[in-house]
Parts: structure tokens; C-alpha cells; sequence
């Protein structure tokens, strides 16, 4: 049974209380927004408004950053590149994750609890640690600056975070829905894309829509692995800001984090029925 | 062929060996319920004949094949599930054909079917509603749809009715009689609850503790139950247990001093016995065995009366209405005929847990 089935226990709440809780939530919902808010803002502010103090409220906005740099073909380039690497890894670490979280979840093997915990462990070594050698291995391939490099790297930490939070999510789903499967006629393939994949789709979007965000900010492998023609956003952002010889050029940092920022949000705003759906209902038996 | 021959079948978790050489043959058609108190091996045993667990040792035929190694989706069987395992992301029409889909039948046969098995079921009106639109009573029939669809050889239940309330599993449980008396399909039904086991079986295999502890018509192991164990767990209200030593008379000399005229003698010519007796078998009258009354629970066609006989609780089962009021002393005797003898043993806790239940 989940959570939502059983009403909250009513409390009776005095009308001050109330208040303060729903000033309690405006106040945090303010200082976690107003980063955003003001990255957005200053991406439209001309450089005369930026440097203002105290900060212009008012302003007559402007587009210049925008249309200098969503015209230089690098960005434009960085952004499909984000896209792709994003969904690569997204949707391969999926596929591999979703799979092993449900062997660990169901199939009787050995230390199967153990080796989960391995592989989950392994996410303890500081990614900088790895960043280096993952290099070296890429550059003997010849894989350096290329997507599937990128997607490969994200994978090695995508894939055991969808793996354990699918386990949980199959844990939770009743053994007999395979049985029955398996009686009816399936194997236990058969079983798992027909019956568990079909009903854990909110889960596996919601776990998706996370893997992708992850790989779509990450900036570390990215600067290590990439150079040029397979680099993302992150490297953009980063190679903007350390652009000291213009010193700090704010505009075109706050609207290249922008354009960075919209699609998740957009993608966040058009997937949120799942989202909540996939991590409330961990426990749904239908 | 339904048959089922379960061949001296063993199942061992690592070191626990939880079925100790069960061996059971089921006749094509036949009804037979697997009864015993939870833990005895009874889903276990289940299971391994739907394949959904490995076999230790023995064998499972069914039909003239051996299916130890064969897969549950290759062995011809239904199972219905406690919990009923609908797919809930499929409606009651796809629930049901799903296991014809996977065998590729046509798709105008599989709608003809699924359309019988609804008629039959009285699911019609439901066909395109998903489980969660359902009540458990009507899920519990979708499931038992789903499996007369695929017309298998075996049908298996597991527990259907344990999630139903007592209304509706009443209920229930005559349909799934009725369903049986229509269909003729070989069909094995694992329960804790002895009523449903005899009410619904052609024979009763009574398990305890990973072996076959009596198996026989429902009314031969109500009136001839071969241990104390199965005398406890079948019928409701439970048997009355009395230990003591035999005397000459023959008596019977409880732990308390109290001393019983016997009706009869134990034919195996014990001397330390367990007696039962059922409660509609005792009589009331002038003479017998005295016990206080405590509590007289009429139901209209029947009256239940708990008394203390020499400190132990009896209960009395009768026909019709009494006068009898509690403090009062009652008379009781029993003909011989039945006298039940058991080896002393305790009187296993079930007895008292199946009351409850």
C-alpha cells in the first residue's frame, strides 16, 4: 500500500500555524528560485545594467547576448552535442540499469546483495579519480572527442543509480504479476518487457528524466574527454566563466546557463505528470 | 490427461528440507484440496507443480510426462493467485486473453472465448474496465476467468478466497464448485481453512509439517481422522480432547482425579489415551459426564454450549434451542460409536487458532 491510499491523519490546525507553515514554503521556494530568477534576468540586462549597484529591478531588456552567442556556431554545436550525450546515456543506462535492478531484485543468485552493493560502492571513488585514466584508456582507443565516449563515461555512474533505484521499484511490485506471466506463457524475458516494464513506466520515465539531467549537466568528464567537436554546455559555462582576460563576462554566462537550463525545464514541465506519478507510486499494485 | 502424480517429491531450502517425501496421485477430474496450517508445505508443494519452484527430489508427472524440467508456460496448467496478480495496466478483456495472445491463437477465437469465459463468470459488463475498477470479488472472478480461457489440463488455486470477507468468499466458494461440476477439469486447491478444503473437495490431503499427515473424502477424515492432528484440524467447532488413563469399566482417570465412565473401551487396548469427541455428538440427558455451563450461544437452528468438565474446556453442539442457562449442570454422554482414541499427545494450538480465525 502506498502512502496515498491511507487519508492523513487530520490534526486540528490553528489558522496561525497554517500561516506560518505556508509562509515557511514561499520562503524557501524564494531562495531556492531566485538564483534562476536572477540568471534569467541579468541574461537580458545590457552590461551598463548588470554592473548597477544596488541591482536594477527595472530595465529595458535586450537579446544582444542571446543573439551573439546562439549565432556562434560552437554553442550551437556544444547544445546538439548535450543532446545527444544526454539521451545516449540516458537511454542505454536505462536499458542496462533497468535490467540489472530487476536481477537483483528477483533472481535467486548468490551474493547477489553483496555484488549490488559493490557496484553501488564503486560510485564511492571521487569522479576526478577516474577522469584521468578513463582519459588515457579513450586516447589508446582513439576515442577521445567523440559522443559515444561521453555517453560511455556517464554510463558508469548512470547505470548502477538506475539500477538501484529500479530495484527498489521492483521490489516492490508482487512477485506473482511474473509467475502468472510465466504460467500464461511467457519466459521470464517474455515476462519482464511484457508485464514489468509496461507497469513500471512511470518509475523508468522519472528515472530516466533524472539519468539524462545528471549527464546533461556534467562537466568533468566532459572538459577531460572532449575537445572540440564533441564537448557540451557544461564546457561552454565553464570556458566562459574562466575567460579572465575580458574579466567576468556576466551576460553571456547568465544566457548561455539559460538557454543550458530552459530545455530541462521545459522537458521537467512536460514529463511532470510522471515524475510525480513514477516517485510516489513506488509501491502501486494497480 | 489431468492427472497428477506426485512421486515421493522433496523440496529443500540449503540445509531445511521443508517437504519430507510427499507423494500424492490425482485422478483426471478429480477435486482435491491440500489443507494444513500455515508453513506445512502446502503452497510450497503448489508451486513446485506450476513450476515456479525447482524440485529437490522426486518427481511431478502430469498427464504421462515428467515435468520437472519443464518450463510452468510448457506444462498445460492455470493457476489462480491469492493476491490474484491481474496485470493492472491491462483491461479485463486482455487479462483474459493475454495467455491465449501468447500462444498465438487466432484473434477471433480468442475474443469467442474470452466471451464465454465472461458469460460464464457474469463478467460481461466489465470487459473493458482495468483491475483497479474492480471489487475484490470481481477481480477474484476475472482471475478465475483468466484461467478457464486457456481450458488447461490442471487448474491450481492458491488461497483464492483468503482476501475476500466472509460474505463474499461464501459466496465464492459455490461458484468455484459449481464452476468445477461444469468444467470437469483436474483441479488443486491449496487452503488453511478446512471448511472450504471440505466443502469444495472430492478428497482432502491434510498436511503438517512438510508430509501428507491423512488423505481421504472430506466426510472419511471427519469421521475417521487417523491422528489427533487431523481430528484437531478438521471440523469447526474443533473436537473435544480429554487425556487420561484407562481403568477397567472402562473409566477414564483424568489428570485432575476426576474419573469418567467410558461408553466404550480403546479397541488398541491402550491404557494412556487422548479421547475426542465431537461436539454435535454429545447428548444431553439425566446421566453422563457432569459439566458446569459457562456460555450458551444460540444461532437458531443450533445451540453452542462452552462447559467445564473437570477443569477443561468442552463445547457441545445441538440442534435446535435448550433451556440450558450458564452455572448450570449439564449431563453429558456419547454414544460409542463416537468415541475417538488417540496416542497422547498435546492438542496442537491450530485447533484454537482456526477458531479465532
Amino acid at each position: 500500500m502506498s502512502v496515498l491510499d491511507s487519508p492523513a491523519p487530520r490534526r486540528m490546525r490553528s489558522p496561525l500555524a497554517h500561516r506560518l507553515r505556508i509562509a515557511g514554503g514561499v520562503l524557501i521556494s524564494v531562495i531556492f528560485l531566485f538564483p534562476i530568477y536572477w540568471m534569467v534576468v541579468t541574461s537580458f540586462k545590457n552590461q551598463v545594467d548588470i554592473f548597477t549597484n544596488p541591482p536594477k529591478f527595472l530595465f529595458s531588456p535586450t537579446l544582444e547576448t542571446y543573439v551573439e552567442y546562439m549565432s556562434r556556431a560552437d554553442i550551437l554545436r556544444k547544445l546538439v552535442n548535450t543532446i545527444i550525450v544526454a539521451t545516449g546515456a540516458g537511454v542505454l543506462s536505462i536499458v542496462a540499469g533497468s535490467m540489472a535492478g530487476y536481477a537483483l531484485a528477483r533472481v535467486r543468485i548468490r551474493g547477489a546483495a553483496t555484488f549490488g552493493l559493490i557496484i553501488l560502492l564503486s560510485r564511492g571513488v571521487p569522479p576526478i579519480a577516474l577522469a584521468v585514466p578513463m582519459f588515457l584508456v579513450a586516447r589508446k582507443l582513439g576515442l577521445t572527442d567523440k559522443h559515444i565516449t561521453l555517453i560511455f563515461a556517464y554510463s558508469t555512474f548512470l547505470v548502477p543509480y538506475v539500477m538501484w533505484l529500479m530495484r527498489s521499484f521492483f521490489v516492490s511490485l508482487p512477485r506473482e504479476l511474473e509467475e502468472s506471466a510465466m504460467i500464461d506463457g511467457c519466459s521470464r524475458y517474455g515476462a519482464f518487457f511484457k508485464i514489468i516494464v509496461p507497469i513500471s513506466l512511470p518509475g523508468l520515465l522519472s528515472t530516466l528524466i533524472f539519468s539524462m539531467i545528471l549527464a546533461w549537466e556534467e562537466l568533468l568528464f566532459a572538459l577531460v574527454l572532449t575537445n572540440r567537436y564533441a564537448s557540451t554546455m557544461p564546457v561552454a559555462i565553464a570556458g566562459i566563466a574562466g575567460d579572465t582576460v575580458n574579466g567576468a563576462n556576466w551576460g553571456a554566462l547568465t544566457a548561455v546557463g539559460t538557454i543550458t537550463v530552459v530545455p530541462v525545464v521545459i522537458f521537467a514541465l512536460l514529463v511532470q505528470k510522471w515524475l510525480i506519478r513514477g516517485l510516489a507510486e513506488g509501491a502501486t499494485k494497480g | 490427461m489431468g492427472t497428477v502424480q506426485i512421486r515421493d517429491v522433496r523440496k529443500s531450502y540449503g540445509a531445511i528440507e521443508v517437504l519430507h517425501g510427499v507423494s500424492i496421485d490425482i485422478e483426471d477430474g478429480e477435486f482435491v484440496a491440500l489443507v494444513g496450517p500455515s508453513g506445512c508445505g502446502k503452497s510450497t508443494l503448489l508451486r513446485m507443480i506450476a513450476g515456479l519452484e525447482d524440485i529437490t527430489a522426486g518427481e511431478i508427472l502430469i498427464g504421462d510426462r515428467v515435468v520437472n524440467n519443464v518450463a510452468p508456460k510448457d506444462r498445460d496448467i492455470a493457476m489462480v493467485f491469492q493476491n490474484y496478480a491481474l496485470y493492472p495496466h491491462k483491461n479485463v478483456r486482455e487479462n483474459m486473453g493475454f495467455a491465449l495472445r501468447q500462444r498465438r491463437i487466432a484473434k477471433a477465437e480468442i475474443t469467442e472465448r474470452v466471451n464465454n469465459a465472461a458469460r460464464i463468470l457474469g463478467l460481461e459488463p466489465l470487459l473493458e474496465r482495468k483491475p483497479r475498477q474492480l471489487s475484490g470479488g470481481q477481480r477474484q472472478r476475472v482471475a478465475m476467468g483468466r484461467a478457464i480461457v486457456r481450458d488447461p489440463n490442471v487448474f491450481l488455486f492458491d488461497e483464492p478466497l483468503s482476501n475476500l470477507d466472509a460474505k463474499l468468499r461464501v459466496q465464492m466458494r459455490s461458484e468455484i464448485k459449481e464452476l468445477h461440476q461444469r468444467l470437469k477439469t483436474t483441479t488443486i486447491y491449496v487452503t488453511h481453512d478446512q471448511i472450504e478444503a471440505m466443502t469444495l473437495a472430492d478428497r482432502v490431503v491434510v498436511m503438517n509439517g512438510g508430509v501428507v499427515e491423512q488423505e481421504g473424502a472430506p466426510l472419511d477424515l471427519y469421521d475417521h481422522p487417523a491422528s489427533l492432528f487431523v481430528a484437531a484440524f478438521i471440523g469447526s467447532p474443533p473436537m473435544n480432547f480429554l487425556e487420561g488413563d484407562l481403568r477397567e469399566g472402562p473409566r477414564l482417570a483424568l489428570a485432575d482425579g476426576t474419573v469418567l465412565d467410558m461408553p466404550t473401551g480403546d479397541p488398541k487396548g491402550r491404557s494412556r489415551v487422548t479421547i475426542g469427541v465431537r461436539p454435535e455428538h454429545f447428548t444431553i440427558g439425566a446421566t453422563g459426564w457432569p459439566a458446569t455451563v459457562s456460555v450458551v450461544e444460540p444461532t437458531g437452528s443450533e445451540t453452542q454450549i462452552t462447559a467445564r468438565l473437570a477443569g477443561q474446556i468442552v463445547r457441545v453442539l445441538i440442534r435446535g434451542r435448550t433451556s440450558v442457562l450458564p452455572g448450570e449442570t449439564i449431563h453429558l454422554s456419547v454414544s460409542p460409536d463416537f468415541v475417538h482414541f488417540f496416542d497422547p499427545a498435546p492438542v496442537p494450538e491450530l485447533a484454537l487458532l482456526e477458531d479465532a480465525a
